[in-house]
């Protein structure tokens, strides 16, 4: 009996033994896996040495920020809030174009495949160009100023939307929709009292959060022309005016926190 | 119920159902009408207006006639600026999820070794969340030279503190009970870590990771508009040189990166998770 | 020391006037004296709300008691943070939700059992010695559970899961293990199985076994001893044919309080 035991115990301390011995396929994909990185390392240029001697480099750049030069507030504010209406607007303008688009790709919705699969298509086309290769597009298309900007959160943001609101529209609740069917309901009468009241308090929730990230976005929309804060931004880094750097990156990191807050409290009462 | 008694309460039904009706609309008119004042300034301020994009139209028109058809053989010039993109992506994302490993654990009320380390790490995150990392990069150029290792470390940055915040979360969030029973066998901190919380949050912190890697590489594609590295720069030399048509095939060459990395990226969390 | 009866005399675990408050006005335990031997199966009954739960945590710690003191082999072992790790390792615990860690295999979740032997930085790299192996392997044997090692915890059922908590408390080498209503998830028939395994792996080991229960008809199979406790005081003490319909009446439905006012 107690030799059985002793003889169980070993064969499943032998078993354990060959679970985590090393075999010669594990070794070879940790090799590959260690080559590709390697490889991609040598491709930018990152390497050990230089890496680490670049940590001092950049806390003395970042240094150089300090203490922010507070008389440039004047100059800055104003572009500042631009940056605001630009996120805002670009909101408003992503939500024009994602509505509809993500109602015409929701299989709840619309019942064509070919619908479906085209407005997926475009929303994946506004999606997959970053917003700051919209807005140097419609730089060139319109000229300078923060309108372009707008129209460029509104065609990225409007894609990635799009696509959320599409998901959140197939993951509702089908008992609803059925019970609204089964009294004689309208398709436009089922999209309004079955689909749109479940999607709606996420369909706000995903708009605040992607207003954040769009006045995170329109900082940077400046460097192309494209309005706000960022046109003050890259010209006092090319004037290596870095206390003036300090004082921009300050404010926006003060405007980001605000809005952060700002917006997780709404959407926690929301639900 | 008698019949009077059943159209009093009918009656009074109605009544409510009036009131709360127009409650509620006196509470959408005022939230509305200061939406629109709001929306109606903020375009004032921005120069939008309906007649701005109907007078956009034609010049925009126009620009994509310019754009069309792609150079189609400029594709082959594009392909090592493409790897250079993904190279950058796959380091900055790798650097990342290095160094969010300890910011996060730090950043979780639960495992920090202090109140304040907490506080201050937590700070630090927000603020590499809230600069763009085309910011950094622009700072990093400065710093360490033009280049695809600006790109890198920009990056690695932003996504730390995007990543580090996530985890923290994550960590929060773990099963108390698992925790517990760890604790009462008498393990140590570090071993409750590694016995007891890491196996929670790994599926969501590998999960996120590969997220993170698909929006690093289209981040990555715009890095070089200001000397980072990748695909940016042919983008925004080729524009400079007025040659559109090579524009559009760099745009296209983005759009299929971005959509092959989204796939592959999907598919892999999905296994995953 | 030498007598032959020893192991049946010795006292195991001394309670003394032992309270836990919170923020000085939720008492959970109000003044708990009791004595435990070794190797006794002692159920503590009582509803939900008693303070069985804050009690059994007391024991090994994880919650700090007000005031009071508790002995473990004549060592006391109150008041000092210092030896917390080796305090618990002596406390193997058994809870109601199994608190196995869910992606872990049930061997590595038996193995955990271990940690408090093994220094941190040994545990860095997920690795136990030999020994340690051979001892969670031996513990599983014990509830047979031996035949799924290598299964991930979260592929178990509840009865199963239960049988590798009560292996992991028994990878701790311990002299005590506390059950906190280590059944309340099971339907009856796996109940029974697990109590079994408890109580039968306590008995061939000489572990000393203190169960949380709210299930009358359990404690009446499986209690040696029987502790009813209500709002934080001992209201019983004594063996299940003493558990009367009246005592269980008192345990569950008087208020202590006015009792004593009774008394009085």
């Amino acid at each position: 009996m107690s030799l059985d035991v002793q003889r169980q115990t070993q064969s499943l301390l032998d078993e354990l033994a060959a679970r985590q011995r090393w075999h010669f396929h594990h070794i070879l994909i940790v090799a590959l896996i260690i080559a590709f990185l390697v490889w991609c390392a040598n491709g930018v240029d990152l390497r050990p040495r230089e890496t680490f001697s670049a940590v001092p480099v950049i806390a003395d750049y970042f240094g150089r920020m300090w203490p922010p030069k507070w008389s440039f507030f004047s100059e800055i504010w104003k572009p500042a809030i631009e940056t605001l209406y630009v996120a805002l607007w670009g909101n408003v303008l992503a939500t024009i174009v994602g509505v509809p688009l993500g109602l015409l790709a929701a299989s709840h919705v619309s019942s064509s495949r070919i619908v479906r699969s085209s407005a997926m298509g475009i929303l994946n086309v506004f999606r997959s160009i970053s917003e700051l290769i919209w807005a140097i597009l419609f730089v060139a298309a319109v000229g300078l100023g923060p309108f372009p900007g707008a129209l460029a959160l509104g065609m990225n943001y409007g894609g990635i939307l799009g696509r959320l609101y599409a998901e959140a529209i197939e993951n509702v609740d089908k008992g609803p929709i059925e019970a609204m069917e089964a009294t004689g309901a309208s398709k436009l009468q089922v999209i309004m009292f079955a689909i749109i009241p479940q999607v709606l308090p996420q369909f706000v929730s995903y708009n605040l959060y992607w207003f954040e990230v769009g006045v995170r976005s329109a900082t940077v929309l400046g460097m192309v022309g494209a309005g706000g804060i960022g046109f003050e931004l890259i010209t006092a880094i090319r004037l290596f005016e870095w206390r003036e750097v300090g004082l921009i990156l300050l404010f926006i990191l003060a405007m980001v926190t605000v809005i952060d807050l700002a917006s997780t409290y709404i959407r926690s009462r929301m639900y | 119920m008698t019949a009077v008694s059943f159209e009093t309460a009918v009656s009074a039904g109605l009544a409510r159902e009036a009131q709360v009706r127009h409650r509620r609309y006196i509470k959408q008119a005022v939230w509305g009408a200061i939406a629109i004042a709001v929306l109606w300034y903020a375009a004032h301020q921005i120069k939008f207006s309906p007649y701005a994009v109907a007078a956009g139209v034609p010049f925009m028109w126009d620009f994509l006639t310019r754009l069309f058809p792609p150079d189609l053989s400029y594709m082959s010039v594009l392909g090592s600026a493409t790897i250079e993109t993904i190279q950058i992506a796959i380091w900055g994302t790798l650097l990342a999820i290095i160094l969010s490993i300890p910011f996060s654990l730090l950043g979780a009320r639960n495992t920090t070794p202090h109140i304040i380390v907490f506080h201050a790490t937590r700070v630090f995150l927000n603020a590499l969340r809230a600069i763009n990392e085309l910011v950094f990069a622009l700072i990093f150029v400065s710093a360490v030279g033009l280049g695809p290792f600006a790109g890198v470390l920009a990056i690695a940055l932003h996504a730390t503190g995007m990543l580090a915040k996530f985890v923290a979360e994550e960590i929060e969030s773990v099963d108390k009970g698992q925790i517990e029973a760890q604790l009462s066998t008498g393990a140590s901190r570090m071993q409750v870590i590694l016995f007891g919380v890491i196996p929670q949050v790994i599926p969501s912190f590998v999960g996120y990771s590969i997220y993170r890697l698909d929006v690093s590489i289209r981040s990555a594609t715009v890095l070089g508009l200001v000397g980072a590295g990748g695909l940016g720069f042919s983008l925004i030399q080729t524009m400079k040189l007025f040659k559109y048509h090579q524009t559009a095939t760099c745009i296209l060459v983005i759009f299929l990166l971005v959509l092959v990395s989204d796939w592959i990226c999907g598919k892999l969390r999905r296994k995953v998770i | 020391m030498l007598m032959p009866n020893a192991q049946n005399t010795t006292t195991m675990l001394s309670v003394r006037g032992l309270t836990k408050s919170y923020g000085g006005t939720i008492h959970a335990l109000r003044g708990i004296d009791m004595e435990v031997k070794k190797g006794e199966f002692l159920v503590i009954l009582g509803p939900s709300g008693a303070g069985k739960s804050t009690l059994l945590r007391c024991l090994n710690r994880l919650v700090e008691p007000t005031e009071g003191q508790i002995f473990h082999n004549d060592v006391q072992i109150t008041g000092n943070r210092r030896n917390l790790r080796a305090v618990r390792r002596d406390f193997g615990m058994v809870f109601q939700q199994f608190n196995l860690v869910r992606r872990l295999s049930v061997l590595t979740n038996v193995l955990t059992g271990r940690l408090a032997y093994r220094s941190s930085w040994r545990s860095l790299f997920y690795n136990f010695p030999q020994e340690d192996k051979r001892i969670a392997i031996e513990c599983l044997a014990r509830v047979n559970m031996d035949h799924k090692a290598f299964q991930r915890a979260d592929t178990l059922s509840g009865g199963e899961q239960q049988r590798v908590a009560i292996a992991r408390a028994l990878a701790q080498q311990p002299t005590v293990i506390l059950a906190d209503e280590p059944v309340a998830s099971l339907d009856p028939k796996i109940a029974r199985q697990v109590l079994t395994y408890l109580r039968e792996v306590a008995h061939e080991l000489g572990i000393t076994v203190l169960c949380n229960l709210h299930q009358v008809e359990y404690t009446r199979e499986y209690a040696e001893r029987i502790v009813g406790m209500s709002k934080g005081r001992i209201v019983f003490d004594g063996t299940g044919a003493e558990l009367t319909d009246d005592v269980i009446h008192r345990i569950y439905y008087r208020d202590p309080d006015e009792e004593t006012a009774e008394e009085k």
